[in-house]
């Protein structure tokens, strides 16, 4: 291999962590991942590193020279089609390694994955909080004013930038206090009896479920750096949490 | 009849469509779909079988970790999906909403009461789901041996 592909090739390994990482894969995932991609390409003193926010690849070329690139992963959702096909992806050069150029273009063509358009996604926000009403001892009528107050969430959510800005913090307690807010207003129009009930059901879109787990899996996996950084994000999550709802409660 | 439909199936149905939801929103397609929704709702059932506690909590995260690591091996994907989805209706919300409403109405104790549950229902999920995937991959490494062992 010559100098210019180890460069090619930290890249790619980069890109691929990258990709993972932004597509909600756990830090032992993404780090396995990377590794094995370089030990397939015959490069097994490769150091790779994670953690939630960036990914760091460093290989050392037989001449000495050493190759180390690093990426900062912006604020992502959770993205499981790009995660599983990431992972085929990684899985098939394993098994048998491409040239690098070919691997580059199925890398990028990873993107032009399958994706809901934002009104089937709204539709998500609309049947989970509807669904989870009768789970918390509501009826039909408070299944119902959740399924309004979701879809008010959701529309803050996907088209509320401007309002909630692009802090998270900020962002769930503008989320919480109109989910409060929406289920109050809803049970005194008469949609929806318990506001309880219809304020907690709307809350479970915005808790960091996903978050929590990650984190104490990272814990366990060793990977204590990454856990607990994910740990003090579901905390702080959940005070903006609570926070929010506190507006409504406060005004009841 | 009726008190099972009630009590168990009912709710094990609408955990399924909660979970339905969330894969619209963590764009999860196709059979995955599926099985998220099962997953979801077999840990519901799992979770009121067993008291709708804590250690109902943990139980409900074992059965799901092993089931979302076996359907996982069945379709060949990353297990992270099934298992996070499966385990969202069990997460504490109601626990965050009770606390915080306990806190702004002073009353200590109650808040005590509602924050340490939600604690605990907290790390029931992480440490029950964790335990047990962490188990079936031993057991599953360990099975794969045994099978590759020529006799």
């Amino acid at each position: 291999m010559t100098a210019t592909e180890y460069d090619r090739l930290s890249e790619l390994a980069v890109d691929l962590g990258c990709t993972l990482m932004s597509g909600g894969a756990e830090i032992y995932r993404v780090e396995e991942s990377m590794r094995r991609l370089l030990n397939a390409y015959r490069l097994d003193t490769a150091e790779v590193f994670a953690i939630p926010s960036c990914v760091i690849v460093s290989v050392t070329a037989p001449d000495g020279h050493v190759v180390t690139r690093m990426r900062r992963i912006p604020a992502h959702g959770t993205d499981m089609e790009l995660l599983e096909r990431c992972n085929a992806l990684c899985r098939a050069l394993c098994r048998q390694p491409m040239p690098l150029h070919e691997v580059r273009i199925l890398l990028d063509r990873l993107r032009e994955r399958p994706q809901y358009s934002p009104r089937r996604i709204l539709v998500g926000y609309v049947i989970a909080p509807a669904f989870f009403a009768p789970l918390f001892g509501g009826g039909p009528c408070d299944a119902l004013g959740a399924a309004v107050g979701g879809l008010v969430v959701g529309l803050l959510t996907l088209y509320g930038q401007r309002i909630t800005g692009s802090n998270s913090f900020f962002r769930t307690v503008v989320c919480s206090a109109a989910a409060s807010l929406s289920a109050l207003a809803l049970v005194r129009l008469g949609i929806g009896r318990h506001a309880d009930i219809v304020t907690i059901s709307i809350l479970m879109m915005l808790v960091p479920g996903m978050a929590l787990t990650n984190a104490m899996r990272e814990i366990m996996a060793g990977d204590t750096v990454s856990g607990l950084s994910r740990i003090a994000d579901t905390i702080l999550t959940g005070g903006a949490i609570a926070l929010g709802a506190a507006v409504g409660q406060l005004l009841s | 009849m009726t008190v099972v439909w009630n009590a168990y199936l009912f709710p094990c149905l609408c955990a399924f469509g909660a979970c339905i939801g969330f894969t619209l929103i963590f764009n999860i397609h196709g059979v995955g779909r599926i099985i998220c929704g099962v997953g979801g709702a077999l840990g519901w059932g799992v979770y009121l079988l067993c008291g709708s506690n804590v250690p109902g909590a943990f139980a409900a995260a074992v059965c799901i970790g092993v089931y979302s690591e076996l359907m996982a091996r069945v379709r060949g994907c990353p297990v992270t999906g099934y298992l996070l989805v499966a385990l969202l209706p069990l997460v504490p919300g109601g626990g965050v909403y009770y606390a915080m409403r306990d806190c702004l109405a002073g009353d200590t104790q109650q808040f005590l009461h509602s924050l340490l549950n939600t604690f605990g229902m907290a790390c029931a999920l992480a440490v029950g789901s964790m335990l047990s995937s962490s188990l079936f991959r031993a057991a599953y490494a360990y099975l794969h041996r045994i099978a590759r062992r020529p006799s």
